[in-house]
């Protein structure tokens, strides 16, 4: 094996167990830094593919943005609202039968998709352009941004101007009646 | 093999820098207080008190560990880790001389934002896992301020990447010299190309970036924790805040973050707006004093000299001004700074598109 498979190798060992271990630990506080040894490493993985900028923007938003806030979201809650939460111990019990059903379900759509689309033969596969290490990525994404992808980036932004509007709404002091 | 040994004595030498760096600004910082104070600061160990950081540090080296009882262990032990190692990983992408930069990265400045925000989870990890009322509350006091201050900081260098056309610092440096390939233009009038020295740097090319890099070095401070944005360990309220049950070396550690952060903020600030290692000296007619004084060893001079500047500048601010309040610091960066930086992004749009372009 190349020093690179095995460098792969570790960072998607990484990502499995820290992802196993966020889902399966008890203490939640825990899980949520696992989830960022998850996130990292996955970060990594796509640094693998050449896509140092999903690389990082991965770190962005889910390190510095939502992970802050889902731990900000849990010290903030009432302790007593988290003790109700009782974490059964045991993997197969009558309330889980749901959830492993619908994992299950998700998994084998997963494969599905993933053994029907063939992806070294698809066209636009074969047809795209290689990129090496050295290529500027962040002039092609902006290009393509700008002009390809403009109407998606526009619908996004105002989606998110949404979404901001209604967060400072929920925010605001209600008036006295 | 030498190629990964490289990187292996690369790594070492940063980490050596910011240790030293951490020991010599420890000395100045009390050296500076001390004479804005009027009082002589430590005077007892070496002459003038030279010796004194070294002996902090062989206190701390001797002292025990000490974990309380009801701590979270794990998270406990890992946090200096991870404060240190997020801040210190951001210096592999900072460019010290023509030719001399870690690792030259096309998204430099983007990286070096997103690895600091890692040192946010550090200091909750810190807060939580020291199961102590004042470090929790230090903890997120600090990172409610790091994280809103992270976007007119943001905001301010995106201006700059505007009219610099680069995330690469090693490209922003040298487009503010004599060894810029384009034309450059002093307040977008008078071209300097061959002149060089300050005239070239970023504040002068686009003069909207002087107010550009104010609001960075503010949002800086407010990132780096401290005065007068120092809430997050506020002795008079929060002991220490969320550093106040390490002990020994993990508290050695996370002031070496402390300190190696002042410098890297900096030395952003110094690469982006300051012409990173390019000479302040201008060409005058045939003095070529900008020619003389730029290369390697007179750039790794430059950015030294610029960065250590602006870091006494952080000192001295720590010790004049006092502590600003919650809800002054959450105004001032949301109602001041945050529009100002939007502000400066608009006008280098249109300067970009009207003033350089031609």
């Amino acid at each position: 094996m190349s020093s690179e498979q095995i460098i792969f190798y570790f960072f998607a060992a990484m990502v499995l167990i820290s992802a196993l271990l966020v889902v399966s630990i008890h203490n939640l506080v825990r899980s949520i830094f696992l989830f960022f040894v998850t996130l990292f490493s996955l970060a990594a993985l796509y640094v693998f593919a050449f896509a140092d900028f999903v690389a990082i923007t991965q770190v962005v938003i889910y390190v510095g943005g939502v992970l802050v806030l889902m731990l900000f979201a849990f010290m903030l809650s009432n302790k007593e609202l988290l003790s109700k939460i009782n974490p059964v111990k045991g993997i197969i019990r009558v309330n889980h039968i749901v959830a492993i059903l619908v994992c299950t379900l998700f998994l084998f759509i997963l494969l599905n998709v993933i053994i029907k689309a063939d992806f070294e033969s698809l066209s636009w596969i074969k047809t795209a352009d290689q990129i090496n290490g050295k290529d500027n990525t962040v002039h092609q994404i902006g290009i393509q941004t700008m002009t390809r992808y403009l109407l998606p980036f526009e619908v996004l932004s105002v989606l998110l101007l949404m979404a901001l509007i209604g967060a400072a709404h929920l925010a605001r002091k209600e008036k006295k009646v | 093999m030498s190629f990964f040994l490289t990187y292996v004595l690369v790594a070492t030498a940063l980490f050596a820098f910011t240790a030293v760096f951490t020991l010599f600004a420890l000395y100045s910082e009390r050296k500076i207080s001390a004479f804005i104070q009027d009082r002589l600061g430590p005077m007892e160990v070496g002459k003038y008190g030279s010796l004194q950081a070294f002996a902090d540090i062989l206190k701390m080296l001797q002292k025990e560990f000490i974990i309380p009882t009801a701590a979270d262990k794990i998270l406990f032990i890992l946090a200096p880790t991870v404060i240190f190692v997020s801040v210190y990983l951001g210096f592999a992408a900072l460019p010290w001389a023509p030719g001399l930069i870690p690792a030259s990265l096309n998204l430099g400045i983007f990286y070096i934002f997103a690895i600091l925000s890692v040192e946010t989870l550090g200091i909750l990890m810190a807060g939580w896992g020291s199961n102590n009322k004042y470090a929790l509350l230090g903890s997120m006091r600090s990172v409610a301020q790091m994280v809103s201050y992270e976007i007119p900081a943001g905001i301010a260098i995106i201006s700059v990447v505007m009219i610099s056309q680069s995330l690469n610092l090693q490209e922003i440096s040298i487009k503010q010299g004599i060894l810029s390939p384009d034309t450059m233009k002093f307040l977008g009038l008078w071209d300097v190309k061959s002149i060089g020295g300050f005239l070239s740097w970023n504040i002068f090319q686009a003069p909207h970036l002087i107010i550009a890099y104010l609001i960075y070095f503010i949002a800086s401070l407010a990132e780096c924790n401290r005065a007068p944005f120092d809430i997050p360990e506020a002795e008079s309220e929060l002991v220490a805040g969320f550093h106040i049950e390490y002990s020994g070396l993990r508290f050695a550690f996370v002031f070496l973050a402390e300190y190696s952060m002042m410098f890297l903020v900096g030395m952003i600030g110094v690469v982006m707006f300051l012409g990173g290692w390019n000479s302040p000296l201008p060409n005058i007619g045939s003095v070529k004093l900008a020619t003389l004084t730029t290369g390697l060893g007179w750039g790794i001079f430059w950015v030294l000299m610029k960065t250590l500047t602006v870091v006494a500048v952080q000192i001295w601010i720590r010790w004049t001004l006092p502590r600003l309040r919650v809800d002054q610091l959450m105004s001032l960066c949301w109602k001041v700074l945050t529009p100002l930086a939007f502000l400066c992004m608009l006008i280098s749009g249109i300067w970009q598109l009207t003033v350089m372009q031609n």
